[in-house]
């Protein structure tokens, strides 16, 4: 049982610069947490924070219901896995990995059967004899892994671990350390600017923003209701495509059905998905459909789906349509989209909040 | 900037086997005079081959010692000036190491005056500040032990500085990776900065060896007894001899004796430069 949960935790750094204010989350035991944000963000500094690396100004972190604001690092019953990896580079790998469990005293025998067990889960066999630098990235990255396993601590964390992978084996590892999670059963923290990293690899998600957190909560709940004009954006690849809503200035030009949307006096924006945006085929009724004329500058058949660039009655906001198959279009051509009611978002302009329909 | 041009490549050479024979012929000279006998040298006979009182000479002067001006075996300041230069070479990478670590990896109240203190005495080298030195080093009861020959050299902001710059090479991740694995301060220094400072470490034990070996002003002002006698001043003590011929071919035998144990270093460590270049760690 080892939860971790913070509670109004803050960080102020010397010459007062808040990294961090008013964080509150508690992922359950077992529980995938990512924190995902642009750089700057405070994500880094959160995970340090609970690693030990960083003091905490404001507030309480606990693991397995233990305050461990003034707990050294060591004491914390954590791993983490660097960006860089930070492996030991005089050290072969099997002292990279046993490293840890000698500074705890643990038998020799026993670290040489955990290391074992966590070389052949993660494949590195052939090469406990070898330096780090022998390694290609994502052995590196093994390694790191293992030696975090090889602990069996309460918790994972992870800081941006796969930033430095290229793309493919970044897709690979991170299957890996899904699977290598559920398998164990350990409570993990994981940092990570990508969002499609963050969406694959979380229970809950936590999405921050400037220091705070915007939103938490399964990934996919937030997909389909952001509750800020940031997640909305945030989250999600090609981002949700949003236009400027303005009571004053009255609706856009090639915008039609939105006129009875709830939009407060000082504004509001639309969202809607590339995937929720459909080709308007004059079949069939329009109803109470949202009916998008688009100006198209290009078109990306990538195969499975087709991509749609355009703006918004020729001179309006640039948007994105994700239709499914091969849509035939021709370019600069003017075209209508519809979308539906029910997948439609809508954010107050000032507070950037949701707007429940 | 590799290029193949014949012309450079024979300039080039010719411009280093000028450089080589100008620095190596003195030493061949030397090596030479130490081979012969005192007839020959005083008469300004000297060939360029080998003569064949080598062995003599050199037996003579390790453990007999000139026949008129010192008559001492010179065994005994050979002992002496490796003493000390390995004092001198260790106890200043010992200090170096450990003040350098304090100055980067520990926040304490006037850190910074600490390491400019520390930069500051740069500009005093041994030369400058003789006198109090000496006066400390007198009024401590430290002349002629090998602790009055040593300590007072062994004090280094080059190499501190030095180990500073290598410190702060290291990534912060490492010592935080340390720490999450459970190594406190001394353990982080002693399992990762020492072994990733290796390199660093020979040279510096090169550079101070030397630096200790060639140590003159001092020994000579805090020496007095012949048996602790450096074999700079053992050398010099040589030359000097009234009424009678310096013993030229015993010097030269000295000399390359003296000459020996820096250059034995620097080949012995030369392997683990080398070693350090090619194999960049990180």
């Amino acid at each position: 049982m080892a939860d971790v949960v913070l509670n109004l935790v803050g960080k102020l750094y010397a010459g007062n610069i808040r990294a961090v204010s008013d964080v509150s989350f508690a992922v359950p035991d077992g529980g995938f947490c990512v924190l995902v944000g642009p750089s700057g963000c405070g994500k880094s500094t959160l995970l340090r924070m609970i690693a030990g690396l960083e003091t905490v100004t404001d507030g309480e972190i606990s693991i397995a219901g233990r305050v461990v604001n003034r707990i050294e690092p060591m004491h914390r019953d954590i791993a983490m896995v660097f960006q860089n990896y930070a492996l030991y580079p005089h050290m072969s790998v099997y002292d990279n990995m046993a490293y840890g469990l000698r500074n705890r005293k643990t038998p020799e025998a026993e670290i040489a059967a955990r290391v074992a067990e966590a070389a052949r889960i993660l494949e590195l066999e052939p090469y406990l004899k070898r330096r780090p630098k022998q390694l290609s990235g994502g052995q590196r990255q093994r390694v790191a892994m293992g030696r975090a396993i090889v602990r069996k601590p309460q918790v994972f964390l992870f800081d941006e671990p796969l930033s430095n992978l290229d793309a493919k084996l970044r897709g690979q590892m991170r299957v890996e350390i899904k699977t290598l999670q559920r398998q164990l059963g350990v409570t993990s923290v994981y940092v990570t600017h990508d969002q499609l990293e963050a969406m694959t690899l979380a229970d809950m998600l936590v999405v921050m923003n400037r220091g705070r957190i915007e939103q938490i909560g399964e990934p996919l709940y937030l997909y389909e209701n952001p509750a800020t004009i940031f997640v909305a954006e945030f989250i999600g690849a090609p981002p949700m495509n949003m236009i400027g809503l303005d009571p004053a200035v009255g609706i856009p030009a090639g915008l039609s059905g939105a006129e009875s949307l709830p939009v407060p006096p000082t504004g509001a924006m639309l969202g809607i998905r590339p995937e929720h945006l459909h080709l308007d085929r004059g079949d069939g009724e329009r109803g109470s459909r949202l009916r998008l004329e688009l100006k198209i500058d290009a078109i990306e058949a990538v195969g499975a789906e087709t991509y749609f660039y355009g703006h918004l009655g020729s001179t309006g906001p640039r948007l994105v349509v994700r239709e499914a198959g091969r849509g035939v279009v021709p370019t600069d051509g003017a075209r209508a989209f519809l979308a539906d009611r029910a997948h439609i978002h809508l954010f107050d302009k000032a507070s950037g909040r949701r707007i429940e329909m | 900037m590799v290029e193949n041009r014949p012309f450079a490549a024979i300039f080039s050479h010719v411009v280093l086997i000028i450089g080589v024979v100008i620095i190596a012929f003195p030493v061949y000279l030397a090596f030479v005079a130490s081979s012969t006998d005192a007839t020959t040298i005083s008469n300004g006979q000297l060939s360029l081959i080998p003569d064949r009182h080598l062995i003599e000479n050199y037996a003579k002067v390790l453990f007999e010692g000139t026949d008129r001006s010192t008559k001492q075996p010179m065994i005994v300041p050979l002992m002496n000036s490796f003493i000390m230069a390995m004092i001198i070479a260790i106890g200043k990478i010992f200090i170096s190491l450990l003040s350098a670590f304090a100055i980067v990896y520990f926040r304490f109240p006037f850190r910074n005056t600490a390491f400019w203190v520390i930069f500051l005495t740069l500009m005093l080298p041994v030369e400058v500040r003789i006198y109090p030195t000496y006066k400390i080093v007198a009024d401590l009861h430290m002349l002629d032990t090998y602790a009055g020959l040593t300590i007072p050299l062994i004090a280094s902001a080059t190499a501190t500085l030095l180990f500073r710059q290598f410190f702060l090479t290291v990534p912060d991740e490492l010592i935080e990776a340390s720490k999450i694995d459970g190594a406190g301060p001394w353990k982080f220094f002693i399992d990762s900065l020492l072994p990733l400072s290796m390199t660093s470490i020979a040279a510096m034990f090169v550079i101070q060896f030397i630096y200790g070996w060639n140590q003159y002003l001092w020994p000579l002002l805090i020496t007095t007894r012949d048996d602790m006698q450096t074999i700079v001043i053992g050398i010099q003590k040589m030359l000097t001899v009234t009424d009678a011929l310096t013993e030229w071919q015993l010097a030269m035998a000295t000399t390359i004796l003296a000459m020996l144990p820096p250059v034995i270093v620097v080949i012995a460590m030369q392997r683990l430069f080398v070693r350090g270049l090619t194999e960049t760690e990180k």
